[in-house]
């Protein structure tokens, strides 16, 4: 039975052969969707993070037979058109990246966390945002996720 | 100021007459006169064009691995040029111009776009300004040819040449055609005064920012080369194993695997100094995709020979080498043996006598190494985020045969470099496959190959005698033994201490050893600033007091080390205490909680940082904030600026706390981040506060020296909060975090 899923709204048909392949390679290689990282391939640094139904996951572990029925959303799902997403824009103004590696893995941690609590504490953002950043960014991240919170109302 | 005179006569400026003006400059020592047109313009670096609506299209000269250099660049260009920074566009291709010097060597031809040492902006300061100086007079002696007026009376801002003596202006987009044709009388050509910057000192954010944030394929393992085939390569665990058996039929049966190749093992001479691995021997999966490569790699089942391992490298036992050579009374290089230490000790009331130890350390560049090259017959075309792409050319002509200048060097944007994409090892498999298969090929490698394959930096264990006498130090005997490279003699206490002695001593060992992130810095900053707490304590006084007092009145001491010629006591002083201001020193904290105080000097640039940490009865520690100060001359781009002050300062706590290499019986143990521990947001402090010391000397490095102070400034933290003296890094094997 053919897998059926969508990335960023748009839908995707796989044949049964194509079911081990990580979810990573695919969007990489199949879709050209590069924005996800290589990192490590064994689900510790996060550089491969995207959206499944609205959670984050690593997805350099997650096979495509597994999606049936499921939404992706990626790094280049997240703006509407040119305006970006409020976590991307709170990214540019504390200018967060220095390489810039596993910064769209970060974002997308960082925005499946606001989407589930609007004003996280400290330790709910150390508890979410696990990814690696070898240029230790970890501060300016934690100043845009604070900027994002700061501008979202709270929750009635 | 161009400081030559006679050098300023071959100062050339070269343009081409097109839509936009391009601007091309050659400098003095950067190319050898031609009377050939054609030749020249082979060697033209075209940086920036201007539109004649007034935008602007800029190339950045400098590679980028996440120290904001492509930034940096364009802004030294821009400021001298008095572009409006909100008018240019940047393009992310870098290309990369070579050319022979005299004694044939491959030099770049324009500005240094290499990236490493710390030396960078340094490096391409003078080239950079001088080049978007003469832009700006070009265009202003546009205007005064159009308007029959002395171009002295004219001045430039905001992309617009304006007379000061009517209201009448042009931009410089009305301007650019015609003026890309004037040449500029180099004798009348003034740099700007510091007090005219008006981007050089402002900060500004990455010109790549929203690129990154929208997720924009910038970096070399993005690349879709055409028709390049995907390898994988399956590299010999143990170093200098061989391949024994594999499976070329079942790697060959998935779908999608086109070719097997085998990779030679290659040694060579390396820093620093004797033999080492090069390449592993491994076999290369060639196929039409990345994933089937790694099928194709996992179905291979390769067996390995270690009949040529390097036998019993073990890294645990490498450590304990380490020590003893530190402890014994082996003879030691001498840097620097100033008085008379053993007689200083004989006299003093106490001596102290400790030893710092470092494991070593793993690079795990975010992005893996990668690779594409495509060797056609007589030229070539290499796509990789590397730090020297001269060294790109240069390994192709070397395993080629095709000259260097025929190479085109693709430069991508690096995720992350840390010297490790400094190395040759990466290009040369690439390379040699697409010239055994006349195809072209990416290589990109699994993270167990990029952490086993690794160029580390060198262990070390730093033993420090120190006297006290009348409260001050009296004496300083400082031996490194390391796995490879020397001691660093310039810096403080040196000058500071009228009887010093600095010795170095290397175990043997056949480690690969390569550049880091300031590690020789980090090494002797930890054992220095440690020393000087524990005499502090010893002396009962408080470790920023004793610090100010060593480091005495401001003066100046001539050195020659990584580009510096002085070494200020003042400067240094003066981080110090508004490190300590800032993290309000003296103050009462809380029970468990303690401030710990470091600084450093390299590559020209001061540094000091507090760091307040909680240690609580279990031995949980969690580091809570820190403030850092720099003085590194003038500040170019304060945001940047900042950034290496956060950043770099965690990679030395992450030195500090989990990096470490293991190597058991040849094979590295520690493959990928299930194994090697590395920081993330939870054990990261939670703010930093940065202050920059506005300085007018010229801008010095800031990518490395904000790293060095990190293990120190912990280990002093721990110390004030808990007591617990740690000396031996990775303390997370020590306390709890």
């Amino acid at each position: 039975m053919p897998i059926q899923f969508s990335v960023n709204g748009q839908p995707v048909n796989l044949d049964q052969k194509d079911q081990e392949m990580p979810l990573l390679w695919f969007l990489r290689e199949k879709m050209q969707l590069t924005g996800s990282k290589f990192g490590c391939g064994i689900g510790q640094c996060g550089a491969c993070t995207v959206h499944l139904n609205g959670s984050a996951v690593r997805s350099c572990l997650l096979p495509v037979g597994q999606l049936q029925g499921s939404a992706i959303r990626t790094i280049e799902g997240l703006a509407s058109g040119t305006d970006l997403h409020p976590v991307q824009q709170a990214w540019l103004d504390e200018d967060v990246p220095q390489c810039g590696y596993c910064q769209a893995g970060q974002i997308m941690a960082a925005v499946a966390l606001l989407e589930q609590v609007n004003d996280p504490s400290e330790e709910q953002v150390n508890a979410h945002m696990s990814n690696i950043c070898r240029c230790g960014t970890y501060t300016r991240i934690r100043k845009a996720i604070e900027l994002v919170a700061a501008k979202t109302p709270p929750e009635t | 100021m161009i400081q030559d005179p006679k050098r300023r006569e071959f100062l050339k400026v070269s343009a081409i007459v097109s839509s936009s003006m391009l601007i091309s400059i050659l400098l003095p020592g950067q190319v050898r006169g031609s009377a050939n047109a054609k030749a020249e313009l082979s060697q033209w670096c075209v940086y920036v064009h201007i539109h004649s609506d007034n935008s602007v299209s800029m190339q950045s000269p400098i590679m980028e691995m996440g120290q904001f250099m492509r930034t940096a660049g364009p802004m030294i260009l821009a400021d001298e040029m008095d572009l409006d920074w909100s008018l240019i566009q940047f393009d992310t291709t870098m290309p990369t111009f070579l050319r022979r010097d005299e004694q044939n060597n491959i030099v770049y031809a324009h500005a240094q776009i290499g990236t490493g040492g710390s030396q960078t902006l340094k490096n391409n300061w003078s080239y950079l300004r001088t080049a978007g100086a003469i832009v700006r007079q070009m265009l202003i002696e546009e205007a005064a040819a159009r308007w029959g007026c002395e171009a002295a009376r004219l001045t430039a801002k905001n992309s617009r040449i304006i007379d000061s003596q009517s209201s009448r202006q042009f931009s410089y987009g009305e301007l650019a055609q015609q003026a890309s044709t004037r040449r500029v009388d180099l004798s009348q050509l003034k740099l700007k005064h510091p007090s005219q910057f008006s981007i050089i000192g402002s900060s500004k954010a990455s010109i790549d920012g929203r690129d990154i944030v929208t997720g924009k394929p910038l970096f070399g393992i993005d690349e879709n080369y055409p028709n390049a085939l995907h390898a994988v390569i399956d590299r010999a665990p143990a170093m200098g194993a061989r391949i024994a058996s594999y499976n070329r039929e079942a790697a060959l049966a998935i779908p999608g695997v086109k070719q097997i190749v085998e990779t030679p093992h290659h040694s060579g001479p390396h820093w620093p100094g004797g033999e080492t691995q090069i390449c592993a021997a491994g076999v290369a999966v060639l196929a039409d995709s990345h994933w089937a490569a790694l099928q194709g790699k996992a179905a291979l089942a390769t067996t390995w020979t270690d009949a040529n391992r390097y036998a019993g490298l073990n890294s645990a036992a490498h450590r304990t080498a380490l020590n003893a050579l530190a402890q014994s009374s082996n003879p030691g290089k001498r840097h620097r043996d100033d008085g008379n230490v053993e007689q200083a000790f004989e006299q003093a009331e106490q001596v102290l006598e400790h030893t710092y130890e470092r494991a070593l350390l793993s690079h795990a560049c975010m992005e893996p190494l990668n690779c594409i090259a495509d060797v056609q017959k007589h030229h070539a075309v290499v796509v990789v985020g590397h730090q020297w792409p001269h060294q790109v050319a240069l390994e192709v002509e070397q395993l080629t045969g095709i000259d260097a200048l025929r190479v085109e060097v693709r430069n991508k944007r690096m995720g992350g470099g840390f010297g490790r994409k400094g190395e040759t090892d990466f290009l040369r498999e690439a390379i040699w496959l697409s010239h055994k298969v006349g195809q072209p090929v990416k290589v990109l490698w699994t993270r167990e190959n990029d952490m086993q394959r690794d160029y580390f930096a060198p262990a070390a264990a730093v033993k420090i005698k120190a006297g006290l006498k009348q409260g001050r130090i009296q004496g300083w005997h400082m031996r490194q033994a390391q796995t490879g490279g020397e001691a660093e003699s310039h810096g403080f206490p040196a000058h500071l201490i009228s009887d010093c002695r600095i010795e170095s001593l290397t175990a043997n060992h056949p480690f690969p050893l390569g550049a880091w992130r300031g590690p020789g810095q980090m090494q002797q900053a930890f054992a220095v600033e440690s020393m000087l707490d524990e005499l502090a304590y010893a002396k009962g006084s408080d470790p920023l007091t004793f610090r100010l007092a060593l480091m005495g009145p401001a003066k100046i001491y001539p050195i020659n080390f990584w580009a510096a010629n002085e070494i200020d006591s003042g400067r240094m002083a003066n981080c110090y205490r508004l490190a300590a201001k800032m993290a309000g020193w003296g103050r009462t904290l809380k029970n468990g909680q303690g401030l710990g105080i470091a600084g450093h000097f390299t590559f020209g640039t001061y540094v000091a940082f507090v760091l307040q940490v909680q240690v609580d009865k279990n031995r949980k520690l969690q580091l809570q904030k820190a403030w850092g100060v720099i003085d590194c001359g003038l500040a170019v781009n304060p945001n940047h600026i900042r950034a290496q002050m956060e950043g770099g300062f965690i990679d030395g706590l992450n030195a500090a706390l989990f990096n470490q290499v293991t190597v058991q019986d040849s094979i590295v143990a520690t493959t990928n981040f299930d194994r090697l521990r590395w920081m993330r947001m939870q054990e990261a402090p939670t703010q930093i506060e940065i202050d920059i010391i506005q300085g007018t000397q010229s801008p010095t490095g800031v990518g490395e020296p904000p790293v060095a102070p990190a293990p120190a400034a912990l280990a002093n933290a721990i110390y004030a909060a808990s007591g617990l003296r740690l000396r031996r890094m990775p303390f997370a094997e020590h306390i709890n975090i």
